[in-house]
């Protein structure tokens, strides 16, 4: 049996996307500024490539990358498609009206539309080429604790068969250890999930807010929808009281990104997020759009939407959380990369002076809380901070608050706008889901045309997911039983209704009942299990490290 | 002058080897097949039954046991006296893990994963699959030769080697091998699970479904299996739920094959399922739902119930 390695960093950054890459290179570029002992800088990333599991509409408001990489055009930066027109519709079930105007937080006049898979491999290509090591292909299992100061994380083992036995590759995970750790693990991280807990980063703050996107890329006929052309949807196939939306991006090469968001703070149980998806591209604008178009990519990721009030304390001893760990997302705009990537260099410039002044306690890095209390973050973020709270109430309210916001700065009678969960908000079964008048908008569902709707198996076809067979399950349900009694009584298992990739299935237990079948190969790495399951039962936690999607193009 | 790199393992020529030199007949020019290793020439000999003007064993003791270290030092060495225009390899797990690192190595293209061969003029392109096989693209090599290329397992068919009209005899050449290059001794090779199998070698498989429904029921399916003389294999969910062992997986999570006859009982077809058996010669999908994708991809399609229909197959075929 193998020891257990152990390599020393100064600086850690876990997760290789817009947040960790721009610590990474920004640390990079202060260590040149500065001279001095080099710093031994390194980032992991899970996916098998930088990129792997990015995944996001995506539309950049490129302002941190004009101060992060300001020649980024003649480096090459994959930003080819200026946004040229943007408009807002508002469908029904037949027909849709557009918006007179295009609301001022949804103008992406300046900005430009991206593959975020892309956008990530070349930032990645900047990183190494300023001397980072980046480590793809290994993901992070836990962290690694002195006490309670962060000293590093533990990768994930190899080789591991169905029982968590050793088979003849067995490696152990190696101890990557570190003055400072930024995490980086993305939207719901599993190691920023236990930091969380641990140290109750998020009290006194409100429960985070969640949306589940998913996104398909399509070739369409020439002409049908120029690159550069920007639409966003409300509405139907969803109804008044839940939150959400779709993005239409025009991309060069008859490309379009076309994605449904839904809030995951819905009421009705019986909710179907891919359902409503189909829904959507069968409306008479969308099937016009898609006719005769062929279905390129699939992928499908959660959203922190909660907004200002609900990023939990930032600094430990020896650790800072950045981009959509932290929460960053200026749900009104619908962007984020320019926030994960801002934070990840005020991390990085945090880290950097903590490591140079030899102080890397929560004190010796509170200058990154600082950095976006007073900064950029702040600006964006604090007038927004109830708009996506306002929407608990239905899409008149929040429509109606996010309007009154821009005269009002945001403010509220009670500030913070009291919210809660979103896995709290589901109805039992029994309690009526609606309000009357409203039909639910998940029937059985019908078979997929596999032409313009296709079954989620599929989707994991499309989204590249690969995962070893003969590996435990990433997906740990500390309780199956509840799924088999309480919850198929309760909620009618929405687990396999919520997951996208249909990891959750409930089979015959060959005992009259049911039991439930966890497809782990299957997953995207989406978390929304993790935080819609009502019983908050679930803890998604990274398999082998280089498996999951390969959102290539996305 | 085209060469091809064979392959073999315990005493046996991969199949696969075949493929590759099925490949290399539909190219330009004389062909060399080279099989490394020590004490090989007895089985190079298999390899002249095909049209080839050469056969070479390619003997080094550093090539007893295969190392990625061996087999680049030996090969380049080798490709550098040869000069060919093109290097063809099966797309096997071996190739995969020391081919992109020859070509490296010689400092020249290598497109992995071929499924076919054209030609555009004087230029020759290759198609290999994009995005899990949804996209075909066809790719020119550039720069000087040689051009490296493997093809995917089925994509070429073994039985489609043009026979040699008199054989060539096997040539042994002593490898030239760098001490330099070496930084690895291996063990003696091994099998993670001693039943696992190798489909891919099979000419004819019977799969079974969700549609058999039954664990008790795979014994029907193995009745046929044995009638045919074809190898069992499965879905994915058959395996996952453990009614069979997980090395009988067709799909992308598992095997990829393209046997002669495929026979798919109660298999929907998932995608997933097809990309692993859609290169198959003759089809053949029994199942009750007429809409199930995989009469999309069937040569004989029977709607109804696989327990009546499999049955009357025992019963024909006996």
């Amino acid at each position: 049996m193998s020891e257990r390695e152990v390599l020393e960093f100064d600086v850690l950054i876990v997760g290789g996307g817009p947040a960790g890459l721009s610590a990474a290179l920004r640390l990079a570029q202060r260590q040149a500024e500065r001279g001095g002992d080099p710093l031994a800088i390194a980032v992991i990333e899970k996916g098998r490539e930088a990129g792997a599991h990015a995944l996001s509409g995506a539309i950049l408001d490129p302002s941190a990358l004009r101060d992060l990489i300001p020649d980024y055009a003649a480096k090459g930066a994959p930003l080819d498609c200026p946004v040229e027109h943007d408009d807002v519709y508002f469908l029904t079930e037949r027909t849709q009206i557009r918006f007179p105007f295009t609301p001022p937080p949804l103008s992406n006049h300046g900005c430009q539309i991206i593959s975020l898979n892309r956008f990530a491999k070349w930032m990645a290509g900047q990183v190494e080429a300023a001397g980072v090591d980046l480590f793809t292909g290994f993901s992070a299992s836990e962290v690694l604790f002195d006490g309670d100061r962060v000293i590093g994380v533990r990768t994930g083992d190899r080789g591991l068969d169905k029982h968590g036995g050793h088979k003849a590759n067995f490696e152990p995970g190696v101890d990557l250890r570190a003055k400072v750790t930024i995490f980086c693990d993305g939207v719901r991280g599993n190691l920023t999930k236990t930091l969380v807990q641990r140290f109750a980063l998020d009290a006194g703050r409100l429960p985070q807010l969640y949306a589940l996107g998913i996104k398909e890329l399509w070739e369409v006929r020439a002409g049908r929808f120029p690159a550069g052309r920007v639409a966003h949807t409300m509405g139907y196939p969803l109804n008044m009281r839940e939150f959400g939306g779709a993005f239409i991006y025009g991309l060069p090469g008859n490309l379009i990104s076309l994605g449904f968001v839904s809030g995951l703070d819905y009421e009705d149980p019986l909710f179907d997020a891919h359902q409503v998806f189909q829904r959507f591209k069968q409306h008479p604008f969308v099937a016009s759009l898609l006719d005769g178009a062929t279905l390129v990519r699939y992928g499908a990721k959660a959203l922190p939407e909660g907004g200002w009030h609900t990023i939990p304390r930032l600094t430990m001893d020896g650790a800072l959380i950045a981009g959509d760990a932290g929460g960053f997302v200026n749900s009104l705009r619908l962007k984020g990369i320019h926030l994960a990537m801002r934070t990840g260099m005020h991390a990085a410039d945090a880290a950097f002076d903590a490591v140079r002044a030899n102080d890397v306690t929560a004190t010796g890095l509170a200058s990154y809380e600082r950095a976006i209390e007073e900064g950029p973050v702040r600006r964006e973020l604090f007038p927004v901070r109830n708009v996506h709270q306002a929407f608990e109430h239905g899409l008149l309210a929040g429509v109606a608050f996010s309007g009154l916001s821009m005269v009002t700065g945001g403010w509220w009678f009670k500030d913070p706008m009291p919210a809660k969960a979103g896995h709290e908000r589901m109805n039992k079964l029994a309690h009526g889901t609606l309000p009357a008048g409203e039909a639910p908008i998940s029937p059985p569902t019908p078979p997929p045309d596999r032409k313009l709707t296709f079954d989620r198996v599929t989707g994991v076809h499309y989204s590249g997911a690969k995962h070893r067979e003969d590996e435990p399950s990433h997906l740990i349900v500390r309780d199956t039983d509840i799924c088999a009694t309480r919850c198929r009584v309760e909620y009618a298992n929405p687990c396999t209704r919520f997951c996208p990739a249909s990891v959750y299935e409930m089979v015959d237990d060959g005992a009259g009942g049911k039991r439930l079948k966890i497809n782990a190969s299957n997953c995207v790495h989406c978390k929304t299990c993790d935080i819609m399951d009502p019983y908050q039962i679930i803890d998604w936690v990274p398999p082998e490290g280089g498996e999951g999607p390969q959102y290539d193009g996305m | 002058m085209i060469l091809v790199v064979a392959e073999h393992h315990a005493g046996q020529v991969n199949r696969a080897s075949l493929e590759a030199i099925a490949a290399a007949q539909q190219l330009d020019g004389p062909i060399t097949v080279v099989l490394p290793g020590s004490g090989v020439a007895a089985l190079a000999s298999s390899l002249t039954q095909a049209d080839v003007s050469a056969v070479v064993a390619l003997e080094h003791d550093a090539l007893t046991n295969y190392t990625p270290d061996g087999y680049v030092s030996a090969l380049a060495a080798f490709a550098r006296t040869l000069v060919p225009t093109h290097i063809v390899f099966a797309h096997t797990y071996q190739t995969r893990d020391f081919a992109p690192r020859l070509a490296a190595r010689l400092d020249r293209p290598i497109v992995t994963d071929c499924t076919a061969i054209k030609r555009d003029g004087q230029r020759v392109l290759v198609t290999r699959p994009m995005f899990q096989g949804k996209l075909q693209a066809d790719i020119a090599f550039e720069g000087p030769a040689p051009h490296c290329l493997t093809v995917q397992i089925g994509a070429f068919r073994a039985d489609a080697v043009r026979p040699a009209a008199s054989p060539v005899g096997v040539e042994t050449v002593n490898a030239a091998v760098s001490a330099a290059d070496l930084h690895q001794a291996p063990e003696a090779p091994f099998r993670e699970a001693k039943q696992a199998v190798d489909l891919t070698q099979a000419e004819r498989i019977v799969s079974v479904g969700r549609g058999i429904k039954d664990q008790d029921h795979i014994a029907l399916a193995q009745q046929l299996a044995t009638a045919l003389g074809a190898e069992l294999a499965a879905s994915r969910p058959i395996c996952d739920s453990g009614w069979l062992p997980m090395d009988r997986q067709i799909g992308s999570s598992g095997q990829t094959v393209a046997p002669k006859l495929y026979v798919a009982l109660g298999i929907s077809g998932a995608i997933q399922h097809l990309v692993g058996m859609k290169g198959s010669k003759t089809i053949v999908a029994i199942n009750k739902d007429p809409d199930a994708p995989i009469f999309e991809v069937a040569d004989f399609a029977i709607v109804g119930d696989l327990f009546e229909v499999v049955p009357a197959m025992i019963a024909a075929l006996k």
